[in-house]
């Protein structure tokens, strides 16, 4: 049986099939202005028996195609523990929030804490600052981590913190250092919130933001041990909701 | 400020925490207090050490946030995140904390306090003007001196509080003397530098020597401004800051304020001029002790009209030119209250009011430097 | 009758149907509803109408009405002088823009919203409450009862912030007090027959709500928490005598239901207890996203449930001063968390979990209680301990945050299926 799993966020829209166990496909694509018809244009390119949605806009795909739905919180833990089996904290990065999961011995949420009130310290925070610096997202991860030096950047907020940048800019700042320095930021957020849940190790960091290589290195520096990233980092809600379809059918 | 008093002050400073180390050995108690009510005559009368724990940090702040809410009150935060993590050695070298049932925050945080020291709770009233408040008052006092006399083995009798009391009068009227020298204008010290004193002296073990490096900083600065010395210009405004305590850690919008070319000449706060009340030293002092403490002007008192009437006697000594009125973030009473100062210092005195509400971060240092700056521009015309 | 009043009717009107669609939304559309909820129903629809009514009447009658925000206010007293206690706490962020003219922002929103009620001319029973009586419980309603004092005299009764014996003299002196507020108030003498009938009144209520919680503890529950809060709100507003006729037609229902094994959830289904802020009408939210959500509310552990309810006046009093004591320790057992150390409602909960069979406790504070939002941690540990899973939520009135508190809520029940 090909059962799929639909990952709706505010900013992206994530697809995977799931046979045997196996990833056999995945997409993404953006969420647009018309979910509903990106939703339809991921879904027609493949096939499958059935299929389960995730993410903030899973209620709403319910209305339309009557499928069952689970939170993204369940999604990512199955997903996260069906990648890596010594899975036992999750960190989501997204592009407007950021969720930790803390997971029992036998794979179970146990606890789990989101931020989903404010974009700082999510990829939607890294665009709109790495745009203020004139990087596109892939080189600011990787000139962040060339910095040597270390500015503090005070803001959290989006909005300001943008403004802070831009100072810093024209008192001829090191464009990689101000990278650095926001990076350690949204660390700092980031880790604040994580040890409200958990630490306990093997650490799986997902969601977009976990493709970021400074993020990566400065996240496994200060908690001192490895963390897992998927290759998909994306793709794990969808791929849970996709594995979870599957036990539910 | 002179650099011979900033020196003489970090050498006291320095030496202090190795006094008291010398007296714990010795066998004498400390006792940590966290808020302004709470008598710490109680404690110099049985020979016990008073500390202040208030915490003007921000760096125990994250550690704190594990268990108590993001949503409250820094200075409750970083109180708690030093008991937490074990960093202040004030609070180390307590051997009985004292807290007391003043706003919510505090009141559910020592709660979980006590985890970490032996914790007396004094109970204040809510209200001055109830006709039980006093002698309510009274006995949690009273409990609280049997408390102390437990802690240190020391009966504490009538003669040793009259002691106590002449002492802390003393140490209150040199603090006064101090805080008064901005009554000249223009002040021969700037807001930061008497908050630099007034938070280092603060730790002092040894009180009588407070007293008289105090006495000696205000002579030495009389004699500068005689001689026509001192930071500002006479144009500066002159502000006068409200509200919530602050302390070295806590003191940004201090700064602020004095980067930008005005003066804060008082607090009218428990850091400040809210402290410098005399007890009664004819009547029976535990009576005296008790009326004079439950007279503080805090918010968490309903009605405060004390806050009103300090106000306008601060304002008329010390020819304020504005007033800002200073919230932590997440303080309901000082926040809540703010409404009704703003329309007495608008209408009695027709100055210009400005409310700040602020954490112990940096994150916001533009947008209150904005705002001060703007309310300067209102004060100068 | 409203004009009388002083209500601003444009802004009434838009109150009034806001209310009533939120109703039909929420209240109506559910199944299975027992036929004793019709009276309720009734009530609320004419919440601003006929209950209006009777009270102008029972006014024009030379009876007072004395409004209240809290539960520590005797009602009995109140009753003892043929007077009518109607509760003032608002569960609706209209009128708010008013209230954030007098009011930080950042403050509880039940407190934001019954000065807004009062400032924006929303409210009949503020306008129709001859004395409004505050008391000093939070910070944030301490400090706001000084501003509306500014707007409709507010008598305020000092409540003790611990419960020791000089507590409860300080306490007894305040209720001896607010006797003879009450008594100036109505030119009434609180006698001892008078004041037997108000608490045996009181208790009558009282009695009957515990039945009802009481009938929830069945499985399958025969009653939704939807409900069963919409009684105890409005145990605040209607007359006593006859509330507790309906309430107690209403459990005989109940009682049958559970006989037959007939409820409103399939099995499985998770039982929630919720715990906090207390939910004044017409805030229902909270309640609201847990049960269509797939999990049904079996008990509130708060100022609009169990808090309130589950204590009883000694009925045995002979003498004005026993009775009056009795009156005292009976207010002094609530265990608001406005109290240090406050470690019975921690044990209350431990012990309502346990009654109520529940899967989970939610623990509800509205955005900006301190005593609350901090005390939620001390009651997560105790329920950790015994194997509870908890789920902290903060909020306040607005709609904003639908989303992300279903995400929530849904995630816990997730864990809870398991």
């Amino acid at each position: 049986m090909r059962t799929a799993g639909i990952d709706i966020g505010s900013r992206t829209i994530k697809l995977v099939i799931v046979e045997n166990g196996q990833m056999i496909h995945s997409a993404i694509t953006d969420t647009t202005h018309d979910p509903l018809e990106q939703c339809k244009r991921l879904m027609d390119q493949v096939s499958f028996d059935k299929i389960l949605a995730t993410g903030y806009g899973r209620h709403f795909f319910e209305t339309h195609f009557d499928t069952p739905t689970v939170t993204e919180i369940k999604a990512f833990a199955r997903g996260a523990k069906a990648l890596f089996p010594s899975c036992r904290t999750i960190l989501d990065i997204g592009g407007q929030d950021t969720k930790a999961i803390a997971l029992d011995e036998r794979g179970n949420v146990s606890k789990f804490e989101m931020n989903d009130r404010c974009a700082a310290g999510t990829g939607m925070f890294l665009e709109v600052i790495a745009k203020t610096l004139g990087y596109d997202l892939d080189e600011f991860g990787k000139e962040a981590l060339k910095a040597d030096g270390n500015i503090q950047i005070n803001s959290m907020c989006t909005v300001f913190a943008q403004s802070e940048v831009t100072s810093l800019l024209a008192r001829r700042q090191k464009r990689e250092d101000i990278a650095r320095g926001i990076h350690m930021a949204i660390l700092n957020r980031t880790l604040s919130l994580l040890k409200r849940v958990s630490t306990t190790p093997d650490i799986v960091f997902a969601g977009g933001v976990a493709k970021n290589p400074c993020l990566r290195l400065l996240l496994i520096d200060t908690l001192g041990y490895e963390v897992k990233v998927p290759q998909n980092p994306q793709m794990v809600g969808a791929y849970g909701a996709a594995i979870i379809a599957r036990e539910i059918y | 400020m002179d650099i011979v008093i900033l020196n003489r002050l970090q050498q006291l400073s320095e030496r202090n925490l190795l006094d008291i180390a010398q007296a714990k050995r010795e066998g004498r108690k400390v006792i940590g207090f966290y808020c302004l009510y709470s008598p710490i005559e109680i404690a110099v009368a049985a020979g016990a050490i008073p500390v202040s724990l208030c915490g003007t940090r921000n760096d125990p702040i994250e550690a704190a946030e594990k268990v108590l809410p993001r949503n409250l009150c820094p200075l409750i935060k970083s109180s708690y995140g030093y008991a937490a993590t074990d960093t202040c050695p004030y609070f180390r070298f307590s051997d009985l904390v004292v807290g007391e049932t003043t706003c919510d925050g505090k009141k559910k945080m020592f709660e979980l306090l006590a985890e970490f020291r032996p914790t007396h709770i004094l109970q204040l009233p809510q209200t001055q003007e109830s006709d039980g408040a006093l002698s309510f008052w009274y006995n949690e006092v009273k409990k609280f001196k049997e408390r102390v006399e437990k802690e240190t083995g020391v009966i504490i009798t009538d003669e040793r509080l009259s002691h106590a009391i002449q002492l802390t009068n003393q140490e209150r009227k040199a603090k006064q003397s101090l805080m008064d020298l901005p009554k000249r204008n223009p002040s021969p010290i700037s807001g930061l530098e008497l908050l630099t004193i007034l938070f280092k002296t603060g730790f002092f073990m040894d009180k009588r020597a407070k007293i008289t490096l105090i006495n000696e900083i205000v002579e030495e600065i009389q004699k500068r401004a005689d001689q026509g010395e001192g930071p500002f210009d006479p144009k500066a405004p002159r502000i006068l800051l409200t509200g919530v305590p602050v302390g070295l850690g806590s003191e940004k919008v201090i700064r602020l304020i004095e980067k930008a070319g005005a003066n804060v000449v008082c607090f009218e706060n428990c850091t400040g001029y809210r402290s410098v009340f005399t007890i009664d030293e004819k009547k029976e002092p535990l009576q005296a002790i008790a009326e004079k403490y439950l007279a503080i002007p805090c918010s968490v008192m309903s009605p405060n009209p004390g806050r009103i009437e300090l106000l306008t006697e601060l304002i008329k000594e010390f020819s304020v030119d504005g007033v800002v009125d200073l919230t932590w973030q997440a303080c309901h009473t000082y926040n809540i209250e703010s409404y009704n100062i703003e329309t007495f210092i608008t209408e009695k005195f027709g100055l210009p009011f400005l409310h700040l509400e602020t954490d112990y971060s940096e994150s916001d240092t533009e947008q209150l430097r904005v705002r001060i700056e703007a309310f300067l521009e209102m004060v100068k015309g | 009758m409203w004009t009388e009043l002083g209500l601003n009717l444009e802004a009434h009107d838009e109150l009034l149907a806001v209310l009533g669609n939120a109703y039909k939304d929420i209240y109506m559309k559910q199944e299975n509803r027992p036929k004793g909820m019709q009276y309720l129903d009734f009530v609320i629809s004419e919440a601003h109408g006929l209950r209006i009514e009777e009270l102008m009447e029972t006014k024009r009658k030379g009876n007072k009405v004395v409004g209240t925000f809290c539960v520590y206010v005797p009602e009995e007293l109140i009753l003892a002088v043929g007077g009518t206690c109607v509760g003032l706490c608002a569960g609706a962020e209209i009128g708010i823009d008013e209230a954030e003219k007098v009011l930080p922002r950042n403050t509880c929103a039940l407190i934001k919203s019954f000065m807004g009620f009062k400032l924006a001319g929303l409210c009949p029973y503020i306008q129709a409450s001859d004395l409004v009586v505050g008391e000093t419980t939070c910070d944030g309603k301490k400090k706001a009862y000084e501003i509306l004092n500014d707007y409709k005299e507010t008598y305020v009764m000092e409540i003790p912030q611990m419960k020791t014996e000089r507590d409860r003299a300080l306490w007894r002196g305040e209720i001896v007090q607010f006797k003879e507020k009450v008594e100036q108030l109505t030119g009434r003498k609180v006698t001892v027959e008078t004041l037997r009938q108000g608490i045996k009144i009181a208790n009558a209520t009282r009695r009957a709500l515990q039945r009802l919680s009481g009938l929830r503890k069945a499985t399958p529950t025969p009653i939704s928490g939807l409900d069963a809060l919409l009684v105890n709100q409005i145990a605040f507003y209607d007359d006593p005598l006859r509330f507790t006729k309906s309430v107690n037609d209403l459990c005989d229902e109940l009682e049958d239901r559970v006989k037959k094994g007939i409820g409103v959830t399939k099995n499985g289904t998770p039982r929630i207890l919720v715990s906090g802020s207390p939910m004044a009408v017409p805030n229902w939210k909270v309640p609201y996203i847990i049960e269509t959500s797939g999990a049904v509310v079996v008990a509130e552990e708060s100022c609009v449930g169990e808090r309130s309810t589950r204590d009883l006046v000694k009925e045995d009093g002979k003498t004005l001063d026993e009775m009056i004591d009795a009156i005292t320790d009976r207010y002094m057992k609530i265990d608001c968390a406005c109290f240090t150390p406050n470690v019975e409602r921690t044990d209350h909960i431990l012990e309502l979990a346990k009654d109520f069979k529940a899967d989970g406790v939610v623990h509800y504070s509205i955005q900006f209680c301190t005593p609350y939002t901090v005390e939620a941690h001390k009651v997560e540990k105790a329920l950790q301990q015994k194997g509870i899973p908890m789920l902290r939520i903060e909020t306040d009135y607005g709609m904003e945050d639908m989303g992300q508190l279903k995400t929530r809520i849904e995630a816990f029940l997730e864990m809870l299926r398991k």
